[in-house]
């Protein structure tokens, strides 16, 4: 799809969530729920004691995962995968570049999802939460975050150009 | 229309769930339409190849804010009820950085990993399992970084508030820049990845007003109404539909009674705010416990959440009506006053008067039940067959609870309704 019209169909969605809820879009969330929720029912006792983890399982009155973020995120799944398949794209594949191997890759993803779960928290949302919504709603945080994730990125592609070009 | 409409209570929690299923379903069709699946077309973006990131990401960010501005602009939403993230300014850049490196390094984001591993993509589910790993370690590294995580705090302000700029004229000047990016963008694709404009592109060769272009020309205009379209936030200046408040008002719709708002104290209820708009020497002598002390002048639109259910209360009731007036008027829908005032509620609450002698079982059990009420609020109740008028305001119970609180300020100083857990990403 043009990516305009895509971007306008995002921007429609996002809208429609400040108006019907009175909050954005989110994804690393979820997971931050979804971990401490697994935490939890291993080692309660070490994830209550831990401020993170308890600030994701609420106050023990309702279960932890019937969470908006972590039903929006199930919902992506879903959508993601009926574009994918409508249009004929879902494929059991590897996305990279020409010039490095699939461990390599597999590798990189890896460290690359540490990095952005580790970033994601710190900065208070990832992508979605903090760019996406933060941007539409001119939140002062938001657009310095945007500006370092370009920043960064574009900072450290000349080094990765052998996995991507 | 009261938008956002979770926020005004048009439906629960459970629906609530719903929705989000629904929102998430068009979020992930909408990434996996823009080739976000694909970690090769998203790094494509830092080397000038293919900078459909910045195109999606930016036609996004300003159709919502165009759309939110206008909407809360013709009082159709309320953009101060859409939950601001708060703002750490130094996290936010290191954790930027931080995501920026695991961006290129990884070839997703959050997001975007999710559409590629449903999608089959074997690297974004990898990078979905070094995410978690990530989130683990992060919270089990965080008793030791906490207070890093709220370094240099700005709360939640946008912009507009921080810069002193008009919010509009914010929305035109994104709108251009956004603009301004995609032209340029168009520009370095060709240099850079040898792409060649499309009937797609705002640089097509045609001379003719394609659909892209004419979606960017209603951007810019609406951007420009934005411009000169004042501020979105709800102002002092209030239309009132005077038939609605009369019909309120008559039908009773308008007023708790003294015992309805003992009980519901009581109970322990939580979910609504008692304010007390008598002067503050008059609050600090007495005041129904929990009440907040917000004198008539200091009613401004801001003075509390605008989807909080409002019981005012003054001595007789002129004051409080007055305060009901002010603020149903400014668009605030769930508010009441107590019927009677403190008068009433030293009558009935404070000093309930015992049933005459001949009085049913009925009226003897319910006061049995209101004197233990009154007790609980540190009154009596009057015996004796003609109950003694109202002691005067120097036997009222001395306060035995908290300190009183003082008025508030703006928004920010008004207790918060509890909240479970988290609202942001």
């Amino acid at each position: 799809m043009n990516p305009y019209w895509a971007g306008f169909g995002l921007g429609l969605v996002l809208l429609a969530s400040f108006v019907i809820m009175g909050r954005g879009l989110g994804a690393s969330g979820a997971f931050t729920t979804a971990v401490a929720t697994t935490v939890h029912a291993v080692a309660p006792g070490h994830a209550e004691g831990n401020a993170f983890y308890a600030e994701y399982l609420g106050d023990g009155t309702t279960n932890p995962l019937k969470d908006w973020l972590v039903f929006e995120v199930l919902g992506v799944f879903v959508g993601g995968f009926l574009s994918g398949a409508l249009a004929n794209r879902l494929q059991i594949t590897i996305e990279k570049g020409p010039r490095i191997s699939n461990p390599r890759r597999l590798l990189f993803a890896a460290f690359g999802g540490a990095l952005m779960g580790i970033g994601a928290k710190l900065a208070l949302g990832c992508t979605s939460g903090q760019a996406l919504t933060g941007g539409a709603l001119l939140n002062v945080g938001s657009w310095a975050f945007m500006l370092c994730v370009f920043g960064g990125a574009y900072g450290l592609a000349w080094f990765l150009r052998r996995a991507w070009l | 229309m009261n938008a956002p409409f979770f926020k005004y209570g048009m439906f629960g929690d459970e629906m609530s769930l719903v929705v989000a299923f629904a929102i998430g379903i068009g979020f992930g069709f909408f990434l996996e339409r823009a080739g976000f699946g694909k970690a090769r077309l998203l790094a494509a973006q830092f080397y000038f190849r293919d900078l459909r990131v910045l195109k999606v990401m930016f036609t996004a960010i300003i159709t919502a804010m165009v759309g939110s501005f206008l909407l809360a602009r013709f009082g159709l939403l309320d953009l101060s009820l859409v939950y601001l993230t708060p703002t750490f300014l130094v996290p936010q850049i290191v954790g930027g950085l931080i995501l920026g490196f695991g961006f290129i390094i990884g070839g997703y984001c959050p997001g975007t990993s999710c559409v590629s591993a449903a999608t089959g993509r074997v690297d974004g589910m990898v990078y979905l399992a070094g995410m978690i790993g990530g989130l683990v370690g992060f919270a089990e590294f965080y008793p030791r970084i906490a207070h890093l995580v709220k370094l240099t705090p700005l709360g939640q302000v946008t912009l507009a508030e921080q810069f002193n700029i008009p919010y509009g004229l914010l929305v035109f000047a994104v709108v251009l820049m956004a603009l301004g990016a995609f032209v340029a963008a168009e520009w370095a694709e060709g240099r850079f990845g040898g792409k060649t404009p499309d009937a797609d592109s705002l640089l097509a060769p045609a001379r003719r007003f394609t659909p892209v272009r004419k979606f960017a020309a209603v951007l810019a205009v609406l951007g420009l109404v934005a411009a000169f379209a004042g501020s979105p936030y709800r102002t002092a200046l209030a239309r009132v539909d005077t038939r609605q408040l009369a019909l309120d008002a008559g039908t009773k719709a308008d007023h708790v009674m003294p015992a309805e708002l003992a009980d519901w104290l009581v109970e322990g209820r939580n979910d609504f705010l008692v304010v007390d708009v008598r002067e503050p020497a008059e609050f600090a002598a007495y005041h129904i416990p929990g009440a907040l002390n917000v004198p008539l002048a200091a009613l401004t639109p801001d003075f509390a959440r605008r989807n909080e259910r409002i019981i005012f209360y003054s001595d007789g009731g002129i004051h409080a009506a007055q305060a009901w007036f002010l603020i149903r008027a400014l668009g605030f829908p769930s508010v009441y006053m107590l019927f009677g005032g403190l008068e009433e509620w030293k009558d009935t609450v404070l000093f309930p008067a015992a049933p005459l002698a001949d009085a049913s079982a009925k009226d003897r059990i319910d006061f049995a039940r209101r004197s233990a009420v009154a007790k609980y609020f540190g009154g009596t109740p009057r015996t004796g067959t003609d109950a003694t008028p109202v002691a005067p305001a120097a036997t009222l119970p001395k306060l035995a609870l908290p300190p009183p609180t003082a008025a508030p300020a703006g928004p920010n100083s008004v207790p918060a309704p509890k909240k479970k857990k988290k609202e942001g990403c």
